[in-house]
């Protein structure tokens, strides 16, 4: 079955069929409608592979991410899938462990397998690097900054101002001793993450002490032995600010351990929004980042690039989305009302 | 009856309200069938939730809803309003979204899908914040501004009563270019509590809707018209076109009616378009605008009441419902009583004119005079 013979049995143009498959906007609703009844009763499916070869087009999405184990990504990825199903791309996965040379080879290998368009999470691409795809005629998005202050299609949040929203709830529940527990990566939202967090505490006049600074894996583990670190201090902090809910699970554990109750002993506050941070005891409070949001939003401005054709209609190139603090348990507030609003 | 809205020639006056009857293409294509002016969508978001179970509650006045959101992703609308609009009508896209960015990016698709105009949904009454997106002027400036610049249709923001100053968020509506405001959005509520398991109706702050808030939206409308000269799409517990006519006459170039609808069901919106219509036909009113804002004109400053010696005079030629003791029990002043006849009889020098028992006196035998 082929595209000739839907053509003759609707007696329609070949063109026509095509449209309907192409560009269906500009086929008039009854005959499309006609047409693609007629394929259904005729099992006729398009032949990807000539498509690819007519249009230049392959229907493949990839999203680069740095890491599978860290929930957060695969919320982001989740929302990439969704949309891409819908317009009927599929998507191909890519770790690149936070290594730019990974990233980099990944790059050339999506090239040369003729990908549409990419997103790129958190990604350590600098400019010429994201010019280099786009000259071989793949789209780029971007989740989250990257290196080169490149001014492709981005979703983003402002990590800077959610870092200092949510150290200002914990000086405003009381806590002054506020350490920081960052990941290496993600390297620019991190280095936003810092600047709020010195702001915050900046504005209620503490002085900033840099032993309450840690740096570790952004993993559980990094958490912990952050944590272990900060209790080794002669004066250990009352509240310890995580740039990750993963990297707060492992302070948790290690608090934990050291038998100290949280929030009474030292509050916990992480960053995400990860679908267990609710699960934890206690439960996480944290800064909810819309991954899932953020996902999807990333899928529409590629769909709107590669639709777009380069011809510069497109709907938007920047979203910048709210992130917003989740009050659960562990950073010891009192008002139950923060919980449900 | 006729009206100009949003710049669009509207044939009612009554458009319906963005909510579940409202959620797909066929749903606002029979909404478009009942003869009102425009339909609105359920609220658009970018990131649809499941909903709640259950999300509604009603006790006989009022209802309380719990985030009514389309489930359909954006992309779905596509279609969705292609059936919306494909035997014509207006259809206007509402959407809702926590940044500038974000709000215009589902309103420049939903301009793309072929909306006549835009409806900004920036004040839910839930689980949005403490504070209301809607109840800080600047904000609402931002959010109104990025859309009106990145769409060329018209731009609504609906507003929540829900703030101190009402007036000043509608500035900066007027201000960023939007085209209009409705008002009000459902008010922050808790319909009620279970006495016997000790829980409220619902599990979480809801919107309240429905014939209570009417006064409210009322007075928002009134005071908003006071102050902007774009035009107002008066909301909140339209039940009837008396009511709607109301609205206009405070101000309001269009209605919309929601909970009527959700709990009475489309043919009864289609009586309150053709109930107007004969109003209209029968007071010889084709076009809102002849009596848009008349009963604005009469909202009056204290200093500018003339306070008449007024005092409830009762006609006693008419009876009382009977066992009816209403207004001798309300007044509060003491100054009305039962005649050995069985009629009322009021004391004069007691009687301070507040008005009360001619609203209550079911007879409708008490009145106020000098």
């Amino acid at each position: 079955m082929n595209i000739k013979e839907i053509a003759r049995q609707a007696g329609v143009s070949v063109a026509t069929v095509s449209r309907v498959l192409n560009h269906p906007e500009t086929v008039a609703p009854k005959t499309r409608e006609r047409i693609l009844d007629l394929m259904e009763q005729m099992d006729y499916k398009p032949n990807w592979f000539a498509r690819g070869l007519n249009f230049n087009k392959t229907y493949t999405l990839a999203l680069l991410i740095p890491n599978i184990l860290n929930p957060a990504y695969v919320e982001i990825a989740e929302g990439v899938e969704s949309v891409a199903n819908r317009k009927g791309y599929s998507v191909l996965l890519c770790i690149t462990e936070g290594e730019v040379e990974k990233e980099r080879q990944y790059i050339q290998t999506l090239i040369d397998r003729h990908i549409d368009g990419v997103i790129l999470v958190s990604s350590l691409l600098n400019g010429d690097d994201i010019n280099y795809l786009k000259q071989q005629g793949v789209a780029v998005v971007l989740v989250g900054e990257n290196n080169g202050n490149s001014s492709e299609p981005m979703v983003r949040i402002d990590c800077c101002a959610a870092a200092y929203q949510a150290v200002q709830h914990l000086l405003n529940c009381g806590h002054r001793e506020i350490a920081l527990v960052y990941g290496h990566t993600p390297v620019m939202e991190n280095k936003h993450k810092i600047e709020g967090y010195k702001k915050a505490l900046q504005e209620a006049g503490i002085p900033l002490r840099p032993e309450y600074l840690v740096e570790e894996q952004n993993t559980e583990e990094g958490g912990y032995l952050a944590t272990r670190k900060l209790l080794g201090l002669k004066e250990r902090p009352r509240a310890i600010f995580t740039t990750s809910d993963l990297l707060a699970f492992g302070v948790i554990d290690a608090l934990r351990d050291a038998e100290l109750n949280i929030p009474d002993d030292v509050a916990v506050m992480g960053f995400d929004n990860i679908r267990m941070a609710k699960l934890m005891v206690p439960k996480l409070s944290t800064v909810a980042k819309p991954l899932h949001k953020m996902g999807l939003s990333s899928a529409r401005l590629l769909l709107d690039v590669i639709e777009s054709q380069g011809n510069g209609n497109m709907a938007m190139r920047e979203i910048v989305l709210q992130s917003k603090l989740k009050i659960r348990k562990s950073c010891g507030h009192k008002e139950r009302i923060k919980e449900i609003f | 009856m006729k009206t100009n809205f949003l710049g669009l020639e509207l044939k009612s006056p009554v458009i319906i309200a963005a909510g579940p009857w409202s959620r797909d293409g066929e749903s606002i294509r029979q909404s478009l069938a009942t003869g009102v002016g425009a339909v609105i969508t359920e609220t658009i978001v970018s990131d649809p939730k499941i909903d709640v179970r259950p999300r509604i509650a009603y006790n006989g006045l009022g209802a309380q809803n719990i985030r009514l959101y389309s489930d359909v992703q954006i992309e779905g609308w596509e279609r969705e309003m292609e059936i919306a609009k494909s035997n014509g009508g207006i259809v206007i896209a509402n959407v809702s979204a926590h940044t500038p960015s974000e709000l215009a990016y589902l309103a420049v698709k939903m301009e793309k899908y072929g909306a006549d105009g835009i409806e900004l949904g920036l004040s839910t009454p839930m689980g949005e914040g403490l504070e209301v997106a809607a109840s800080d002027p600047a904000e609402v400036y931002e959010m109104t501004r990025y859309v009106v610049e990145n769409v060329k249709i018209p731009v609504m923001v609906k507003l929540s009563q829900n703030v101190t100053n009402l007036s000043r968020v509608a500035k900066a509506v007027q201000e960023a270019g939007g085209s209009a405001v409705s008002a009000i959005n459902a008010i922050r509520c808790v319909l009620g509590v279970n006495i016997e398991t000790m829980e409220p109706l619902l599990p979480t702050y809801g919107g309240y809707s429905g014939a209570p808030i009417k006064p409210l939206g009322l007075a928002s409308v009134a005071s908003i018209a006071q102050t902007v000269d774009i035009p107002i799409c008066g909301v909140g517990g339209i039940d009837s076109y008396k009511d709607g006519l109301e609205y206009i006459m405070l101000g309001a170039s269009a209605v919309q009616v929601g909970t009527a609808l959700m709990l009475k069901g489309r043919d009864y919106v289609r009586k309150i378009v053709e109930e107007l219509d004969r109003w209209g036909e029968e007071n010889r009113i084709s076009d809102v605008k002849e009596i848009r804002g008349k009963a604005l004109e009469k909202l009056k400053s204290f200093e500018e009441i003339k306070i008449e010696p007024l005092t409830c005079h009762a006609d006693n030629s008419i009876p009382c419902i009977e066992g009816c003791n209403m207004c001798i029990d309300a007044c509060m002043y003491g100054a009305i009583s039962r005649k050995e006849d069985n009629g009322i009889h009021i004391y004069d020098q007691r009687c301070t004119g507040c008005g009360l028992c001619t609203f209550l006196c079911g007879a409708k035998k008490l009145q106020l005079q000098w």
